[in-house]
């Protein structure tokens, strides 16, 4: 069946699952192949790596200080003389925080999935792969954390945790476990079963061996493909965390915040007050066309 | 069928119990006195302390969680800090209101991406399959509540069609079907749609094109059926795979609708959470949080059992 | 698609004309508050609470003048007609007498066993009718309140514990609730939630909790003068201040406590009204007196005084606030004529750090516990940032402990010297205060006794000569010269500059032009009862 289209929801893409395929020698390559020639994953890839590079390298793009606030400068509109697109409520270059908002926005959304990725990953191949009681253990407590709609777990997390990045950081990385977990695991028993696999071991392989070279090597780029789908959810999850006050706290330049504090300013300046929506709405549209390039890629069916 | 919804059923048990424990945890684990929160900043430590009796804050955990979940299991969920009304009364009126706008906008989602979907697997120009595959993609990108207050400034504030805030007029007490009401579900019903709207119409369109390119829709053209008949055929294929998904969707629209409630002071569980998150009024978020994944549970429990019963190709024995 | 949205977007037209049109005299007003405030008597949600659950469905013995806009709002008679201290009975012994004839608005009488009830509900944990929660939100109030007892149909005496000439300003805080309704609804104060009976203006014709308290006139109000003109009151609680907005620009509320000030502009042009007052409001920061802070040397406190750009702030607020030269604002009764001189003078607090040891190498370093909202709060981030930039610009090496709301207040409970404090490494607090009173203005603040718990005395700031000038205040129980007592307080405090002082809030609410009447008192509480709709 098919993997799922990325969304808040990420029950589907694990209820519905992935389906490994035995690879051929040269399977990687053929997938490179298959990437450079599809133009609109290069324009996303070009894209995401612009607004990366320059987050990444915002201090030294002599950009304003994204800190300095001013009161005689509130609220200047885009195109304003030095302040490219204006400024922030307090006065605040809005260039520069959009630029260094990408530094937490896109951290909040890359790492949570890498955590769980690895974290997730790890228990559900050692579930998938094992089976029996270890898998029944993993699987029944991951059962309970699927209980949670995924923004009921997010918002539960935070609002007990507190607000902070820390805090944000860590529930979104346990919202996204079970839903790795599960796909992971899923993945993980059909290939157990496929025939490569019995010959392996037949051959006399061991365990770790048959793991690392048999079985990894045909889950990870299902598991993989879901993974990056889940970057944009958890964009914008971590965007409407902060949106609600219970994600990054103030001063730090963040798109959810800052979408937040320039909610009064939206009589004033609509315009600029819309601005970090369309950066996380860019950043989001962007990691989903390049979740899909890359599942076309990897020829998972769709 | 009947026996293996039985089996699920009890199957749950477990899972509620551990359910009940991450919930009551959660609660707990956050930092701040539940108490202090209600009371003004130099209220007399007496009055604290009693307060903390009163609502049972000075027993162990273990004894709270203990009886907290006795109370519960008898259907009472104790009574708010923050207003002393009962719980299950607070979540409920709350709950219903957040299941009307989650029908509305499955409705509104669920029938647009069912056309757009089939159309986009259908359509002879890629045109028409592009218009869609965008349209669902904004779908799932856009930050909603973002949306959402786009659309208050836009039609309530400086076109004034459509109220920004609340459940109905002013002079009306809970929810009715009838126009006034509508027009103040209409906004929150777009944003909390647009989520929905663009997973369905990509996970319709997948499994419809998955479907035509199997080779019993061409054994049925060979077989000299015509095109209405083959959709039949065909969605009734994709229904399982879909239905699934739509209840995933349904269940997270009920869970998730906290943001779009917020920016609309619609009074559902999305607000009364918010609230109580704010409020540290423990039994309302306690409450709530446990209701809403009952609630989620019973439904993928359903969507589960459906499933089954439609696709013949699902055994579970 | 296209076509249906189209049609949607006509109907929602055709809809927004042929709204029902609400009879003459509803107003319809957003508060603040999360949430219905408790509306069994003693409201929560602070004086918000107090402003729309409190004086509009109950009186307290002694109610507050709310009449004028040009002078600070006093107490005068409620539902008692006159109150003494007995002779002889040093100063602890109080005589009420009570007003006759008033009537609850189930019919039943208001008389002294009323008054005991009532005092018993909050006061006395034995009584069958207390209630924690009322309890909770008034105790605090009546500090010094230790007695009570009814001396005949239409007289109580109340005893208290210390000598306290300030006793009546107390007794404006405490309303009475029929005792009758209560017996009648089960005994249940849950129950008397959503049907409440008081003596006051307005009675409460249905609460849906979380989403409107609908209040209608009450045509048999004891004070003829103010029974209300308005036929209905419908309150919203809308804690965002971008929905109160969009619902009054929408037309959806009539009037909005605390605009945004950058939605003011719109507001305006939508033919909105902008109300504003001053009112005893004070937000400061209260710094830490204990050894090693460096807010015990006098020559810190006066410079961070002055390093302040008030006007500056006042433009960041659309000109929603006062600048501030003191806990009260000038032309306050209890100002006085302190002669330290309050202001934006960089050049003067540059030369006071200098003198107090600091340079550039060595500065103050100030670490204040912050909120990011809060009631009477205004807009603490944009506000203590802008503080900040000041305070550093003068040679002060500022930082914050940002926090949410409830967290600070939590925070408050402890002294300076307390654990969450110390952890933090904070030598100042800053939790805009309400001056209401003069027990809220200065005992609890200012007093040595008045440590947390007991008080909100946070900084632990001792200094006996001021405890002396706040106890002959509260010993003085001639009106005159318990003003030039108070006036004598406030002159003290401000030269010896205890704390920095900032803003007062100016209160604002937008309206629509519809709302007629209404006068603006310097008060946290308002009057309801003149107004009309046109």
């Amino acid at each position: 069946m098919a993997i799922q289209s990325p969304s808040l929801d990420l029950g589907a893409g694990a209820a519905v699952c992935a389906t490994p395929a035995a690879h051929a020698r040269g399977y990687w390559q053929q997938v490179a192949r298959r990437l450079r020639r599809d133009p609109v994953t290069l324009v996303c890839a070009a894209i995401l790596l612009l607004i990366v590079a320059s987050a990444l390298a915002a201090p030294w793009l002599g950009l304003a200080d994204p800190y300095k606030t001013s009161m005689i400068r509130r609220l200047y509109p885009i195109g304003s003389p030095n302040f490219l697109l204006g400024t922030d409520e307090l006065g605040r270059d809005m260039f520069a925080r959009l630029i260094y908002g990408g530094r937490l926005s896109l951290f909040m959304g890359v790492t949570p999935v890498a955590l769980a990725l690895l974290i997730g990953g790890t228990l559900g191949i050692t579930a998938g792969f094992l089976g029996g009681r270890v898998n029944m253990a993993i699987m029944r407590v991951m059962d309970v954390f699927y209980a949670f709609p995924s923004v009921l777990l997010a918002i539960s997390l935070s609002g007990a945790m507190g607000a902070g990045a820390e805090n944000t950081l860590l529930a979104l990385t346990i919202v996204f476990i079970p839903p790795i977990c599960r796909v992971s695991e899923s993945v993980t028993t059909q290939v157990r079963g496929f025939d490569f696999v019995d010959a392996a071991r037949a051959s006399g392989a061991g365990t770790l061996t048959i793991v690392r070279v048999h079985v990894l090597g045909n889950v990870l780029g299902p598991i993989l493909v879901y993974a990056t789908s889940l970057i944009s959810v958890a964009i914008i999850l971590a965007a409407g965390l902060s949106f609600l006050g219970l994600g990054v706290k103030p001063p730090e330049p963040e798109w959810g915040l800052m979408l937040n504090t320039l909610r009064q300013a939206i009589y004033v300046n609509p315009v600029l007050a819309a601005l970090p929506g369309v950066m996380i709405f860019i950043t989001s549209i962007c990691f989903n066309l390049m979740s899909d390039g890359l599942r076309a890629a990897m020829d998972v069916k769709a | 069928m009947l026996l293996y919804a039985l089996r699920r059923l009890i199957y749950l048990v477990p899972v509620a119990f551990g359910v009940s424990l991450l919930v009551f945890a959660l609660v707990h684990l956050a930092p701040g006195d539940p108490i202090s929160a209600i009371v003004p900043p130099d209220a007399p430590k007496e009055v604290v302390d009693k307060l903390k009796e009163y609502y049972g804050f000075d027993k162990p955990l273990p004894v709270q969680y203990g009886r907290w979940l006795l109370v519960t299991l008898s259907g009472d969920f104790g009574t708010s800090i923050g207003t002393g009304r009962p719980v299950a009364q607070e979540v409920g009126s709350a709950f219903g209101n957040t299941i009307i706008l989650a029908i509305a906008a499955c409705l509104v989602a669920f029938s647009l991406a069912i056309v757009l979907g089939t159309a986009a697997a259908y359509a002879k120009s890629r045109v028409v399959d592009r218009l869609v595959t965008s349209i669902a993609l904004v779908g799932v990108s856009v930050p909603h509540f973002w949306l959402a207050i786009v659309l208050v400034i836009i039609f309530s504030v400086e076109l004034g069609w459509l109220p920004p805030m609340g459940l109905g007029p002013e002079n009306a007490t809970g929810w009715r079907l009838d126009w006034p009401h509508i027009r103040h579900m209409i906004l929150p019903t777009i944003a909390l749609s647009v989520i929905p709207l663009g997973v369905m119409t990509r996970t319709v369109r997948s499994t419809i094109k998955e479907i035509l390119s199997m080779e019993f829709v061409t054994a049925l053209q060979a077989k000299g059926m015509n095109d209405r008949q083959i959709l039949f055929h065909v969605l009734k294929n994709a229904a399982p795979v879909c239905l699934a998904v739509m209840g995933l969707q349904a269940g997270n629209l009920i869970g998730g609708s906290i943001l779009i409630e917020t920016v609309f002071a619609w009074p559902g569980t999305g607000f009364l959470l918010n609230s109580a998150i704010f409020r540290r009024d423990l039994p309302i978020l306690q409450g709530t949080t446990l209701v809403l994944a009952f609630f989620f549970m019973m439904l993928n429990l359903t969507v589960d059992v459906i499933q089954t019963f439609v696709d013949p190709r699902i055994k579970r024995g | 698609m296209f076509k249906r949205l189209r049609l949607a977007a006509v109907a929602g037209l055709f809809a927004a004309t042929a709204a029902p049109a609400f009879s003459q005299g509803t107003l319809r007003i957003g508060m603040t508050a999360a949430d219905i405030p408790q509306t069994t008597g003693q409201p929560d949600q602070g004086f918000e609470g107090y402003r729309f659950a409190g004086y509009t469905i109950y009186d307290a013995l002694v109610n507050w003048d709310l009449s004028k806009a040009d002078v600070l709002a006093d107490i005068k008679p409620g539902l008692a007609t006159e109150w003494s201290a007995v002779e002889g009975g040093d100063g602890k012994r109080w005589i009420f007498k009570l007003r006759q004839g008033v009537k609850f608005q189930d019919g039943t009488d208001f008389d002294a066993d009323v008054v005991v009830w009532n005092l018993e509900k909050i006061l006395n944990d034995k009584s069958p009718q207390f209630d924690p929660k009322q309890a909770a939100q008034s105790r605090q109030r009546v500090p010094t309140l230790v007695g009570w007892k009814a001396i005949d149909k239409y007289t109580v005496e109340l005893t208290t514990r210390i000598a306290n000439a300030l006793f009546p300003y107390d007794m404006s805080y405490i309303l009475y609730s029929s005792p009758t309704q209560w017996e009648k609804l089960g005994k249940d104060w849950v129950k008397v939630a959503l049907q409440p009976i008081g003596t006051g203006p307005f009675k409460v014709d249905r609460v849906v909790p979380r989403e409107r308290m609908e209040l209608s006139r009450f045509d048999g109000y004891w004070d003829k003068a103010r029974v209300p003109k308005l036929d209905k009151i419908l309150l919203f609680p809308m804690p965002e201040a971008a929905t109160r907005t969009a619902a009054l620009l929408a037309g959806q509320v009539d009037w909005i406590e605390v605009p945004a000030p950058d939605a003011i502009p719109r507001l305006k042009q939508g033919g909105m009204s902008i109300v504003t007052n001053k009112y005893p409001h004070n937000w400061a920061y209260q710094p830490s007196m204990v050894e090693g802070s460096p807010w015990t040397d006098i020559r810190v406190r006066k410079a961070a005084n002055l390093a302040i750009d008030r006007a500056g702030l006042t433009k960041l607020l659309g000109g929603l606030m006062i600048e501030s030269k003191g806990v009260v604002y000038p032309g306050h009764p209890w100002f006085g004529t302190p002669s330290f001189d309050i202001k934006y003078d960089p050049a003067a607090a540059k030369k006071l750090l200098a003198e107090a040891g600091y340079s550039a190498t060595k500065k103050p370093k100030i670490k204040i516990a912050i909120s990011t909202s809060g009631s009477g709060q205004m807009l603490p981030l944009p506000m203590n940032e802008y503080v900040q930039e000041n305070l550093n610009a003068v040679g002060f090496d500022a930082t914050f402990e940002v926090m949410e709301w409830n967290a600070l207040v939590t925070f408050s409970f402890q002294p300076v010297t307390g654990d969450a404090s110390t952890k933090a490494g904070t030598n100042g607090i800053n939790i805009s205060r309400a001056t209401v009173d003069p027990y809220s203005a200065f005992m609890r603040l200012y007093h040595s006794d008045f440590v947390p718990p007991r008080g909100a005395n946070w900084g632990i700031l001792k200094d006996p000569k001021l405890d002396a000038l706040i106890n002959t205040a509260h010993s003085s129980f001639d009106r005159a010269a318990q003003t030039k007592a108070l006036a004598d307080v406030h002159t003290y405090i401000v030269d010896q500059a205890y704390w920095v002082y900032i803003a007062h809030d100016l209160n604002p609410r937008a309206m629509s032009p519809k709302v007629k009447g209404f006068v603006q008192a310097q008060s946290w509480f308002q009057d309801f009862t003149p107004i009309t709709m046109q």
